[in-house]
């Protein structure tokens, strides 16, 4: 989404007895924190700041790189290694590697990358048995085969390769901000800097840091953006994206045919809900071969036991696409239940999903 | 006091909305500083109404955040007009959608709310100064078992909701009765389409 920069201190990486380790990096951050309010502490050593800002008020990257070389260099005699990317996985890889990307570049570096980057002894060995090198050949895995064969936490390193998270679990230190805090006996991050980079977006820029507070109470995926992308329901057309992560642009203009008409749900189930579907004499309705219904559907069985009353149906609407490589299938119809709530439903795979609420 | 220029101050202390919503709004639009509730039963449109007050506000470059929204169907929220670039989801804040809240309200204009379980007076109250303070404009979207404990500025009670069908579910009116403390402008029961055929909001 953003590009970030990420200022990497190697020398107060290791944290020294002495307690001059947390008084130099929070100088840092002090001197940072002048060129630009925004400067968010990750872990000893590592701090970013998100580019767009500070690059616009002072004139161009190339700019905002020397003032910082030179502060952090004046104040504390230190070298520091600068790099850019979007999202913190990929920016603090930069800074290690003093890379500067421009935007749209992020996907390429991160896909270039190590196995080992991902931190993650156990999958950087099994990867290499099965010749699997980098990033990117990671990423090119199927989900559903990571999730057979790897661990949950995998799963989540699966979900960095493919750049849907925007950072490393434990890339930060969730203690910091507490210590930085006693360390400097106030608040860490300043308020009201709004209108520092200019009148025009000035409501950008306080947006971001409202959102930078937050995902740091509620972690990298507490803070989501909607983007909208070609397909023809709901569910597919909406991707919600940890805010930070970096953006692919899909443009949303493209016809697609079938698309499901009328009004969409303004609840749309990130993960779909098994339900089941009864007739009058409680048999369960199917999707029949032919796309229609075995029987009349007269209630909603919630797995979770609770039943409604349906008082009306439309649908099922057929849908055949492919998917990889496989061809999916799926109907959706529309119930109204006696409550008055309308929902969208989807068969798929020989079972009943509760996709949408109409709210 | 003489250098303030209240006509641009008072447009300024208004987070624009669009019709339907406007024509039932004091001055046509939401007073920075103040609180709206919207309430409904869950699933009789409370949600659609809630999301529909964002769109002239994230239209015209003002920021937006939705809290305690779990599953927001952004397909639907583009349809009402709600420019998706401008508003911030945090769908799952837990037990901290309080502070979630308030964490929010120093870089968003408008401020959804949908408290997990039944707000206590206490974090009402502070949430609501804090928006007073702050110029912010909180939408809280509530529900019979959990309803806002305090008075507000401008209410959006629905009573009723019926589809309209064909082959397929066309659009929904809902009735709303609008209240509020001071000079809400039309008060009284109104009738709103919403989604029309569309997906849009408009007045019937």
């Amino acid at each position: 989404m953003e590009r970030l920069l990420a200022l990497w201190a190697e020398s107060l990486g290791e944290e020294r007895p002495d307690g001059s380790t947390l008084r130099d990096y929070l100088r840092i951050l002090d001197v940072v924190g002048v060129l630009c309010p925004f400067v968010e502490p990750v872990r000893l050593g590592l701090c970013t700041l998100p580019l767009r800002g500070p690059s616009r008020f002072f004139g161009g990257d190339e700019a905002v790189f020397a003032a910082v070389r030179h502060s952090v260099r004046d104040v504390l005699g230190l070298e520091v290694s600068l790099g850019v990317a979007e999202g913190l996985f990929c920016a603090e890889l930069a800074a290690r590697q003093e890379v500067v990307l421009a935007l749209g570049q992020t996907t390429a570096f991160r896909r270039a990358q190590p196995l080992m980057a991902l931190g993650h002894k156990e999958l950087t060995t099994t990867g290499r048995r099965l010749g699997i090198y980098t990033v990117g050949d990671f990423a090119d895995l199927d989900a559903a085969r990571v999730a057979e064969r790897f661990s949950a936490a995998v799963r989540v390193l699966h979900r960095v390769a493919r750049g849907e998270l925007p950072e490393l679990p434990g890339q930060r230190d969730t203690r910091l901000a507490a210590r930085l805090h006693g360390a400097r006996g106030e608040d860490v991050v300043g308020d009201e800097q709004a209108g520092f980079f200019g009148q025009r977006t000035a409501g950008d820029d306080r947006a971001h840091a409202a959102a930078h507070r937050v995902r740091h109470r509620l972690g990298p995926e507490g803070v989501l953006v909607a983007r909208l992308r070609g397909g023809r329901v709901p569910e597919d057309r909406a991707t919600l994206t940890p805010w930070g992560s970096p953006s692919r642009e899909v443009r949303d203009d493209a016809p697609w045919p079938g698309r499901l008409a009328g009004p969409s749900p303004i609840t749309s189930l990130h993960q779909p809900v098994a339900v089941e579907l009864r007739d009058d004499t409680d048999e369960p309705v199917r999707m029949g071969a032919r796309g229609s219904l075995s029987a009349a559907p007269t209630s909603l069985v919630l797995l979770r036991g609770s039943r409604r009353g349906i008082v009306w149906v439309a649908g099922p609407w057929p849908l055949v696409e492919r998917w990889w490589a496989s061809e999916r299938r799926r109907a959706h119809v529309q119930v109204l239940l006696d409550s008055g709530e309308a929902m969208l439903l989807a068969a798929e795979g020989g079972r009943w999903w509760l996709v949408g609420i109409y709210d | 006091m003489a250098t303030l220029r209240p006509v641009t101050l008072a447009k300024s202390r208004i987070v624009p909305l669009s019709e339907p919503w406007a024509s039932l709004t004091p001055g046509g639009g939401l007073r920075r500083g103040s609180t709206v509730v919207v309430h409904a039963q869950p699933g009789l449109g409370g949600l659609s109404v809630a999301l529909s007050l964002l769109s002239e506000a994230s239209a015209k470059g003002h920021w937006a955040a939705v809290v305690g929204v779990d599953d927001p169907g952004v397909v639907a929220m583009s349809d009402l007009g709600v420019d998706l670039r401008r508003v911030l989801f945090v769908p799952r804040p837990r037990g901290a959608w309080a502070e979630a809240a308030a964490d929010l309200l120093d870089g968003v204009d408008l401020l959804i709310v949908r408290p997990p379980s039944r707000p206590s007076h206490g974090a009402a109250r502070k949430l609501m100064d804090r928006v007073r303070e702050r110029g912010t404009v909180l939408i809280a979207l509530t529900e019979p078992s959990a309803p806002w404990p305090l008075p507000v500025d401008l209410s959006f009670h629905l009573t009723s909701s019926r589809w309209i069908m064909s082959s397929r579910l066309d659009a929904r009116y809902v009735t709303l009765r609008v209240g509020g403390r001071g000079e809400a402008a039309r008060r009284g029961e109104h009738v709103v389409m919403v989604p029309d055929a569309q997906g849009r909001a408009v007045a019937r």
